[in-house]
C-alpha cells in the first residue's frame, strides 16, 4: 500500500550560530493531518527548528519542502503556515474580534465577511460571541489561548505551529487546554506541529513524537513507542520517574549489576551489546514475599511513600540504589515505613537501552 | 531569547541618531579641541598648534573659577543627596497612590526655564522683596539680603538641579525588591544593617546616575551665579562665555572648555563604563 | 519592626517632602505675585494691585513675536526629535546588535554634559562653519541635547514591547510596512507621545542652548533674561507666569490624555 506523500519534509536541515550548532542535520517527514510534537529540554534546538520551518529563521544548510516544493526562500508572510507563539503575541491594542480578523484584514476582505468568519471560529473554540468586542487584555489565560488559536486558524494555514504556548499556564488549566487542542485538531483536520519540553503533554495530544537533544532527533515514534520502547536512557528518563540500573552483559546472557551486586534476567538482548542500562517503569514493579514470585527480585527498606492522586509512589532503598514503585490507590501496599521489603519485576517488563 | 543578527535592523536603526550626533556633538567638540591649540585671540584654524592657552590658564586666575565651579558642584551634589534621599524613599515606599501626583509636581519645574525660576528667588530675597518686605512691614524686622552672596548661588544651584538628583535616586531605590528587604529583617538584621547590606548596594545604580548627572550639569552652571550671585563668583562657564564673546579669545575659551570636558569625560567614563543600562531603564 | 517608629519616620518623610514642594514652588508664587502689581517696580507687600501688565503683555506685538519664535522652534524640534529618536530607541532597546552597548553609552554623552558649555561649543562650531545664527541653528542646538533624551524616553516603552508581536503580524501575511503601521507604531504610541511631549517642553523652556545659538532671533526665556538684567518691568513676571502655567497645563494635559488613552484600550465595548 503506497503511503501518501508527506506534507512537510526536512532534509539535512541544520542551523548554527557562529560556532554553536543549534540544529544538527535533521531529516524528518510529517504526514498531512498529523499532530506531530517535538519534545526536548531547553537548548535542544526545538524552537530553532520550528522557527526555520515557519520561516522566521533561515537554515544554514538543508532543504525544507512543503508538498515537495522547496520553501527555504519563501518569507514567513508568504508561507501557507501560521504560528501560535509562546507569549501568544496577541495585539494588545485590538479587541478579540480584531485580533482574529487580522489576517483577513490584511488580505483585504470585507468587514461583514471578516466578522462572520471570526464569529464562526469563536464558536469552534468555544468563545462566547459577546467577546467579539472585548479587549484582549481583559481575557483570562485560557481565553487568550483560544483567541490566539482562532487568529491562526483564520489565516487558513495548511500547517499550524505551536511554540510551547501552554508553558506559562497553571497545571490544571493546562490539562484542560491540552485535551481541547486535541479536539480542535480532530475537527479542523489540519496538520499541527507542536513543541514542548514536557513529554507528558506531548503524549496527551500527539499522533507522533520526536525527541530532540542537542540539535538531533534521538527518537521518533508514536507515544506508545516512546513510552514503552525508548531507545536511549535520555528518552526513557524524559517521562516521570523511572528506574535505571547500570548493567554489564555477562557471557551467559544475563546481566550483572555492580550497584545491586546481583545477576538479573534480561529481556531480549540487542545483539552486540556489552553494557548499558536496564530501565523498569515504576508500575511494573511489585511487592513480593519471596523471590520465586518474579523474574528479578531485590530486598531493601521502605523509605517513604508519596500520594500522587490516583496512584501511590513508594521509595525503596536497596543499598545505595533507590527504587520507585507505583501502585494504584485501591491496591496500596500495607507495609509500614522502615520495614524490610522485597520488590520484583519480570524481565519482559524491562528494557535495555544505551546511554 | 533574542536572536543575534548580522548587519541587522539594529545597526541600521542606529544610523540616523549616530549621524546626527556625529555632526552635532562630536564635530563641535573636535572643533573646540582643535581651537584650544591655536594661538590666542586668533580665529583661524590653520596656525601652528601650541599649548600657550593652557599655560595661560594655569598661570592666571582662570583656574580659580575652575576650582570654584568644581567646589560648588560638589557642594550641590552633597546637599542634594541629603535633601532628596528622604523624598525618593517616600516616593517609592511611603506615599502610595500620591506618588504619581508628587512626581508630576516635581517634574513641572523641569520644563520652566531656569532663569525664570531663579528670578523668582530674586524677587523673594531682594531688599523690599517678598521675604524681607513682609518681615519689615509686618514684623518690623530689618535684615540684610542674602542675595548676591555665595550662599545665594549655592541655593540657586540646589534649587535648579534638584530633579536631576531626585529622579535617578527614586529609580534606584525602586530597584530594591521588597522581599529582599523583608528577608534580611527575617534573618535578624537591624534597620541600619539592612540599609547598609541590602538597600544601599541595590540602589547603587540610581545613586551613581544621580550623583553623576547632578555634578556634571552643575559644573557647567552659569545662570545661578549671574542672576543670584552678582559676580561674587565667576564660574568657569562664565569665563568661557566671556572668552567667546567680549574678550574675542576663542582659543582660550576653547582650552577652558577642553579642561572642563576632561573632568566631565573622565567621571562619565569611570561611572558608566560597566553600567547596565538595560536593567536600569527596562526592568523597573 | 515597631510600627510607632515606622509611623514617626513616615510622618517626618512626608513633612519634609511637603516642605521641599513648597520650596520648589515658592519662586513661582513670587513671580505670580509680582505680575499682579500695576506699578512699574517690584515692591513687597504690593500696594497697587492691578492686571495692567497682563493686558499690556497680551496686546504686545513684540511678545507675540517671541511666543511665535519659541513655539516654532519647539514644534520643529519635536517633529525631528521624535522621528530620529524612534529609530534610535529601536536600536537602543529592541534589537540585539554588536555595537549596542557602546551605542547606549554614546547616546548618554550629550545628556551628561554641561549645557552652557555645549551651547558655547555649538556657537564656536557654527561660527567656524560660517553659519549665520538664527532660530534654525537654535533648533539644531536643541536637538543635540533633546534627541538623546527622547531616545531614552521612547526606549523605556520599547523595553516592554514584545518582538513576537511583529513576528506574528508578519506570519499572518502582513508586509513589513503593514507590520509597522498596524502593530509597531500603535503599540509604541504612548512612548512616542511622551517623547513628543518631553521634546516640546524641553525645547520651550530651554535657556542655555538658545542663548548662544539663536542669533538675532529671540525666544521667550532669552527675552526674560535680558529684561531681568536691565529694563525690568512687571511684564517680565507676567510672561514668566504664562510660561510656567503653559508648561504645567501641557504636562498635566498630556498626562491626562495618556491615562484616557490607556483606559480606552481596556474598555469592554459590546
Amino acid at each position: 500500500m503506497a503511503e501518501p506523500a508527506p506534507i512537510l519534509s526536512l532534509k539535512a536541515v541544520a542551523k548554527s550560530f557562529g560556532s554553536f550548532i543549534a540544529v544538527d542535520h535533521i531529516d524528518l517527514d510529517i504526514a498531512e493531518g498529523e499532530f506531530f510534537t517535538v519534545v526536548g529540554p531547553s537548548g535542544s534546538g526545538k524552537t530553532t527548528l520550528l522557527r526555520m520551518i515557519a520561516g522566521m529563521e533561515q537554515p544554514s544548510s538543508g532543504d525544507i519542502l512543503l508538498r515537495g516544493e522547496r520553501i527555504n526562500d519563501v518569507p514567513a508572510n508568504k508561507r501557507p503556515t501560521c504560528m501560535v507563539f509562546q507569549s501568544l503575541a496577541l495585539f494588545p491594542h485590538r479587541t478579540v474580534g480584531e485580533n482574529i480578523e487580522f489576517s483577513l484584514k490584511i488580505k483585504g476582505e470585507r468587514k461583514d465577511k471578516r466578522k462572520a468568519r471570526a464569529l464562526e471560529l469563536m464558536d469552534l473554540l468555544r468563545l462566547p460571541q459577546s467577546y467579539y468586542g472585548k479587549n484582549v487584555l481583559k481575557c483570562s489565560g485560557g481565553e487568550r489561548q483560544r483567541v490566539a488559536l482562532a487568529r491562526a486558524l483564520a489565516y487558513d494555514p495548511q500547517i499550524l505551529f505551536f511554540d510551547e504556548p501552554l508553558s506559562a499556564i497553571d497545571s490544571k488549566l493546562r490539562k484542560t487546554l491540552e485535551k481541547e487542542l486535541k479536539d480542535i485538531h480532530r475537527e479542523t483536520k489540519k496538520t499541527f506541529v507542536y513543541i514542548t519540553h514536557s513529554l507528558e503533554e506531548a503524549m496527551v495530544m500527539s499522533d507522533r513524537i520526536g525527541v530532540m537533544r542537542a540539535g538531533k532527533l534521538v527518537q521518533v515514534g508514536t507515544p506508545q513507542e516512546i513510552y514503552s520502547t525508548p531507545n536511549t536512557r535520555f528518552v526513557s528518563e524524559f517521562i516521570g520517574d523511572v528506574n535505571v540500573i547500570a548493567v554489564d552483559v555477562a557471557n551467559d546472557g544475563s546481566l550483572n549489576s555492580a550497584s545491586l551486586g546481583a545477576k538479573l534476567k534480561p529481556p531480549t538482548l540487542p545483539s552486540g551489546m556489552a553494557s548499558g542500562h536496564l530501565v523498569i517503569r515504576p508500575e511494573f514493579i511489585r511487592f513480593v514475599t519471596d523471590s520465586s514470585m518474579a523474574d528479578n527480585t531485590v530486598t531493601g527498606r521502605l523509605y517513604n511513600e508519596y500520594a500522587l492522586g490516583s496512584r501511590i509512589q513508594y521509595q525503596v532503598r536497596v543499598g545505595e540504589a533507590v527504587f520507585v514503585v507505583e501502585k494504584l490507590r485501591q491496591q496500596a501496599f500495607t507495609g509500614r515505613l522502615d520495614d524490610i521489603v522485597t520488590i520484583g519485576w519480570d524481565a519482559v517488563d524491562s528494557i535495555l537501552v544505551t546511554d | 531569547m533574542r536572536r543575534p543578527a548580522r548587519l541587522s535592523p539594529g545597526s541600521k536603526a542606529a544610523v540616523p541618531v549616530l549621524l546626527f550626533l556625529l555632526v552635532g556633538f562630536v564635530a563641535p567638540l573636535i572643533a573646540v579641541i582643535w581651537f584650544s591649540f591655536m594661538p590666542p585671540r586668533s580665529f583661524s584654524l590653520a596656525a601652528a598648534p601650541s599649548l600657550e592657552n593652557y599655560t595661560t590658564i594655569f598661570n592666571s586666575t582662570s583656574y580659580i573659577s575652575f576650582l570654584w565651579s568644581l567646589v560648588l558642584a560638589a557642594a550641590t551634589v552633597v546637599l542634594l543627596a541629603v535633601i532628596c534621599f528622604p523624598i525618593s524613599y517616600g516616593l517609592v515606599r511611603v506615599f502610595g497612590k500620591w506618588a504619581t501626583l508628587l512626581t508630576l509636581l516635581f517634574t513641572i519645574p523641569l520644563f520652566v526655564s531656569e532663569n525664570i525660576r531663579l528670578y523668582g528667588w530674586v524677587l523673594f530675597l531682594i531688599k523690599n522683596g517678598v521675604l524681607l518686605g513682609s518681615l519689615d512691614t509686618y514684623f518690623g524686622i530689618e535684615l540684610e539680603s542674602i542675595l548676591f552672596t555665595r550662599t545665594a548661588i549655592l541655593l540657586g544651584m540646589v534649587y535648579v538641579y534638584l530633579p536631576f538628583m531626585l529622579f535617578p535616586l527614586t529609580l534606584g531605590i525602586s530597584m530594591v525588591p521588597n522581599e529582599t528587604r523583608d528577608a534580611a529583617y527575617d534573618l535578624g538584621a537591624t534597620r541600619w544593617q539592612v540599609f547598609r547590606e541590602v538597600e544601599l548596594p541595590l540602589s547603587m545604580p540610581g545613586v551613581v546616575i544621580g550623583f553623576l548627572l547632578t555634578f556634571v550639569l552643575a559644573v557647567g552652571a552659569i545662570t545661578e551665579a549671574k542672576v543670584l550671585g552678582g559676580q561674587r563668583i565667576i564660574p568657569v562657564a562664565q569665563d568661557i562665555e566671556i572668552a567667546f564673546t567680549y574678550a574675542q579669545n576663542w582659543p582660550l575659551g576653547a582650552a577652558l572648555s577642553v579642561l572642563l570636558m576632561l573632568v566631565v569625560g573622565t567621571l562619565v567614563l569611570l561611572a558608566l563604563w560597566r553600567f547596565d543600562l538595560d536593567r536600569f531603564l527596562g526592568r523597573k | 519592626m515597631p510600627s510607632k517608629a515606622q509611623r514617626l519616620r513616615h510622618g517626618l518623610i512626608t513633612a519634609w517632602t511637603l516642605a521641599v514642594v513648597v520650596f520648589i514652588y515658592l519662586p513661582t508664587l513670587c513671580i505670580t505675585l509680582a505680575s499682579l502689581t500695576s506699578s512699574r517696580y517690584f515692591q513687597f507687600p504690593i500696594t497697587k494691585f492691578g492686571l495692567d501688565w497682563w493686558r499690556k503683555t497680551f496686546s504686545s506685538i513684540e511678545i507675540r513675536q517671541l511666543l511665535s519664535t519659541s513655539i516654532t522652534i519647539a514644534l520643529c524640534v519635536t517633529v525631528v526629535a521624535v522621528v530620529i529618536a524612534f529609530f534610535g530607541a529601536l536600536a537602543f532597546a529592541r534589537y540585539d546588535w554588536r555595537g549596542r552597548s557602546i551605542y547606549q553609552k554614546l547616546i548618554l554623552l550629550p545628556i551628561f554634559f554641561p549645557q552652557s558649555v555645549l551651547g558655547l561649543a555649538l556657537l564656536l562650531w557654527f561660527n567656524a562653519l560660517g553659519l549665520q545664527m538664527s532660530w534654525q541653528t537654535a533648533v539644531f542646538a536643541h536637538l543635540v541635547w533633546i534627541v538623546p533624551v527622547v531616545t531614552l524616553v521612547i526606549s523605556i516603552q520599547v523595553y516592554s514591547f514584545d518582538p513576537a508581536l511583529e513576528e506574528a503580524a508578519f506570519d499572518l501575511g502582513a508586509t513589513r510596512w503593514q507590520v509597522m503601521r498596524e502593530v509597531t507604531l500603535p503599540v509604541l504610541f504612548p512612548g512616542l507621545f511622551s517623547g513628543a511631549l518631553f521634546a516640546f517642553l524641553l525645547s520651550w523652556g530651554n535657556f542655555p542652548l538658545s542663548l548662544y545659538t539663536t542669533g538675532a532671533d529671540t525666544t521667550v526665556p532669552e527675552y526674560l533674561y535680558a529684561k531681568m538684567v536691565a529694563g525690568y518691568t512687571p511684564g517680565v513676571p507676567v510672561l514668566g507666569t504664562i510660561s510656567t502655567i503653559g508648561a504645567a497645563v501641557l504636562l498635566i494635559g498630556g498626562y491626562a490624555l495618556m491615562l484616557a488613552m490607556r483606559r480606552a484600550r481596556r474598555t469592554v465595548s459590546e
